[in-house]
């Protein structure tokens, strides 16, 4: 298996609380881990500790080998996707500006930054030529979604971080966008670390699957795996999804 | 509660008809410079002591002009004016130099025109002084007003909005003596001048002779060689109506002419401009040891 | 005289004054702004820099505007550089205020999105915050000229020209044309870069059509 994510022992603490706690796992090319646990679990800050948008108290993350502590931040971060639920697109860009900002900040020659944008706005199920001069306040909620899922793409990172991307959309258009994006990335071969506390969706989209409680793994594992376990916090997440 | 209001309402009456009491009184304003605040504080005092009615005082309320409007309005009932001032500032006359012909015009001016009275001149003549830093007096040979008229090209003026303005200020002091500055002169309020000049932020300014700070800033008085400036004698201008109401006050009032000379209203006025004293303890301590 | 005569005479004389007043303003505000704006980021950056700041800038505005060109008098004497320094001192508050009040406001969201996908902070500034908040920073610097148009009157007391030397000629003389001849224009020049800047407002910040 090729290791793109590799975390080791990952600890993250504010004000004396250990809000991470010995975290590691590893995730494997094409393969999407499941960050599953209730409301303040940790789960979106095991997140942001991946891309270093917080510092880890102790513990390392290597992602295809390198030492992220060793690196600039914002370097890195444009070599990992990251798709957040309010989507935040700057609404002073337009929707091809949006998705076209990594592009811009790598200095991608307009040629082939406008190629991308169109590549990607198709990819989702936008057309380019409707959708791309388009403000986001002229989007609906799942158009929105989408754009934040193209942006996060426009770079060709190995790995994409999603923070409940879906969460806030109305339960027709969630389902629809997550089969859409269950075959995006099955197509585009794409790593992911993945947070949610829909036990549905985790057992939709995962191959893998880790259950966060306090801070802690209490369980990690294969989706099937998941499915199949004893533990009685998997028990009552599986009771949830039924 | 309701007891502690009830004692209340009489003391607050009592305080309100105080305070609204009608008896005599009088009201003496200044100009808005320190020897005006002095002489009026002066007067005030001396009123108070020799007639015992009660002065309220409106000191720096402004300038010639601001004063002029107040007490011909009955805003204020007294201030002290100079001859020269009430000549050509005025009464709009062409300067001349006899001091007893100005006097005597403008007494009789006052009363007609405006019913007031001027009393008796208080000793001493507040002219223009038109000053310079020591330095370049000495540098530049500086005497006179003409000799200034030789440097000034090269130099920068600065004048308060008052002298600007007056007709026996800088424009006809300019055409007497063929002035031309390097630029048109900058205004600014009357008390920043002296400042300015020491700072050298500019060249020559427009005080009064008898300023107590012109020694303490190294600073020269240039002679007025044509005599363009009238004289300027200081003198309680006061309301008729008022000096009729109140008789005891002509009194107090003469016994303050020829009382202050030239010297002695520099040391006054160094005593607040440069030892920074009260000005009602410096009227205190010259009326107790000058009139007993 | 009435105040067109009196314009008709004097009329090289109030077109010094209005170069004068229109320099006093537009120099104070320009440092102003150049001050103001980084130290509005550097609050917004650092919390911890928001009382100091904003309370100095504060205070400053509280102290009336003649006795502040009384205080520094001593220090720079009369003339128009003083009146600049004072000038600047109290146009910093509402735009070093509306500054951080604009990038603060600017969508938490939107700056944890444009954070996780690799902006720096010289980018995120540049590209997302200053054109976000440029509304409420341009609203900043427009309280700042106006107030500045008014404070600048005072200027001609410590001989620094511009408009207020026709008012405090006027108020020495009891004169109330003189006194119109500096107070009008001072309010039309402030009504008019109000105007302006408004303008300038509606064309350069974005606004969702």
């Amino acid at each position: 298996m090729n290791v793109v994510l590799d975390v080791r022992g990952l600890r993250y603490e504010l004000q004396g609380r250990a809000l991470v706690d010995d975290v590691s796992f590893a995730v494997g090319a094409g393969e999407t881990l499941v960050l599953l646990g209730r409301s303040g679990a940790g789960k979106t800050t095991t997140l942001r500790l991946i891309n270093r948008l917080i510092t880890p108290s102790a513990g390392d993350v290597r992602i295809a080998g390198d030492d992220l502590a060793t690196q600039d931040d914002s370097r890195l971060r444009r070599r990992i996707g990251y798709v957040i639920q309010e989507i935040g697109l700057f609404p002073h860009f337009t929707v091809a500006e949006n998705v076209g900002l990594v592009p811009r900040l790598e200095r991608w020659s307009s040629t082939r930054a406008e190629q991308r944008i169109r590549e990607l706005l198709a990819l989702v199920g936008l057309d380019p030529v409707t959708f791309g001069p388009r403000y986001p306040h002229q989007l609906s909620g799942g158009q929105r979604q989408r754009v934040g899922v193209a942006r996060a793409l426009a770079n060709d990172p190995p790995l994409l971080l999603l923070d409940e991307p879906f969460g806030a959309l109305d339960p027709v258009t969630r389902l629809e966008l997550q089969r859409e994006f269950r075959a995006l990335v099955a197509r585009l071969r794409k790593t992911l670390v993945f947070v949610t506390h829909d036990a549905r969706e985790a057992l939709l989209l995962g191959t893998h699957i880790g259950l966060l409680e306090s801070g802690r793994l209490a369980f990690l594992g294969t989706t099937n795996e998941f499915r199949a376990s004893p533990l009685p916090q998997v028990r009552q997440f599986m009771d949830s999804a039924a | 509660m309701a007891a502690t209001l009830k004692r209340l309402v009489p003391v607050l009456l009592a305080a309100a008809t105080l305070t609204c009491s009608r008896g005599p009184r009088l009201v003496i304003g200044s100009k808005n410079f320190t020897e005006s605040d002095l002489l009026a504080e002066i007067v005030a005092q001396q009123i108070e002591r020799r007639t015992g009615i009660p002065v309220e005082r409106r000191l720096h309320l402004g300038g010639t002009f601001v004063c002029h409007e107040a007490i011909t309005t009955g805003a204020i009932d007294l201030y002290v004016e100079y001859t020269g001032t009430a000549f050509t500032a005025i009464l709009k006359q062409p300067p001349i130099a006899d001091p007893d012909s100005v006097l005597r015009f403008v007494k009789a001016a006052y009363e007609r025109q405006f019913q007031l009275r001027w009393t008796a001149p208080l000793g001493f003549n507040n002219t223009f002084a038109i000053l310079v830093r020591h330095a370049d007096a000495t540098k530049y040979g500086l005497q006179t007003i003409t000799d200034l008229a030789r440097v000034a090209p090269h130099w920068k003026a600065g004048f308060g909005y008052e002298f600007l303005e007056r007709a026996d200020g800088f424009a006809g002091l300019a055409a007497r003596y063929g002035l031309r500055f390097s630029q048109p002169p900058t205004a600014m309020d009357l008390g920043l001048t002296s400042r300015a000049l020491a700072d050298g932020k500019v060249d020559v300014i427009a005080g009064n002779s008898t300023d107590g700070q012109i020694a303490a800033l190294g600073l020269a008085q240039l002679a007025d060689d044509r005599g363009y400036f009238p004289p300027y004698q200081a003198a309680p201008v006061i309301r008729s109506a008022v000096l009729e109401q109140y008789p005891k006050v002509a009194a107090a009032l003469a016994e303050l002419g020829g009382k202050i000379s030239d010297s002695e209203m520099r040391r006054l006025n160094a005593l607040a401009d440069v030892e920074h004293r009260d000005i009602a303890d410096i009227a205190r301590e010259w009326l107790t040891n000058r009139l007993q | 005289m009435t105040l067109l005569e009196f314009y008709r005479r004097h009329f090289d004389e109030l077109l010094l004054l209005l170069r004068q007043h229109i320099g006093l303003v537009a120099i104070s505000t320009a440092v102003a702004v150049l001050l103001g704006l980084p130290l509005g980021v550097l609050v917004a950056r650092r919390p911890a820099w928001q009382k100091p700041i904003l309370g100095m800038t504060n205070v400053v505005q509280t102290v009336p505007s003649l006795a502040l060109f009384g205080l520094l008098i001593p220090v720079f004497g009369i003339g128009a550089w003083t009146a600049i320094t004072a000038l600047v001192l109290y146009a910093l508050l509402p735009i070093v205020r509306n500054t951080y009040a604009g990038i603060t406001g600017v969508d938490p969201a939107v700056r944890e999105a444009g954070r996780g996908m690799g902006m720096t902070d010289g980018e995120l500034l540049r590209l997302v915050e200053l054109p976000l908040a440029a509304g409420v920073i341009l609203a900043g610097v427009r309280v700042a000229v106006v107030v500045s148009v008014g404070v600048a009157t005072i200027a001609a007391a410590i001989g620094a020209g511009g408009l207020g030397v026709y008012i405090f000629r006027g108020v020495a003389t009891v004169d109330d044309t003189l006194i119109l001849a500096g107070a009008l224009p001072a309010a039309l020049l402030a009504l008019l870069a109000d105007g302006l800047l408004a303008l300038a407002e509606r064309r350069l910040v974005w606004r969702p059509r």
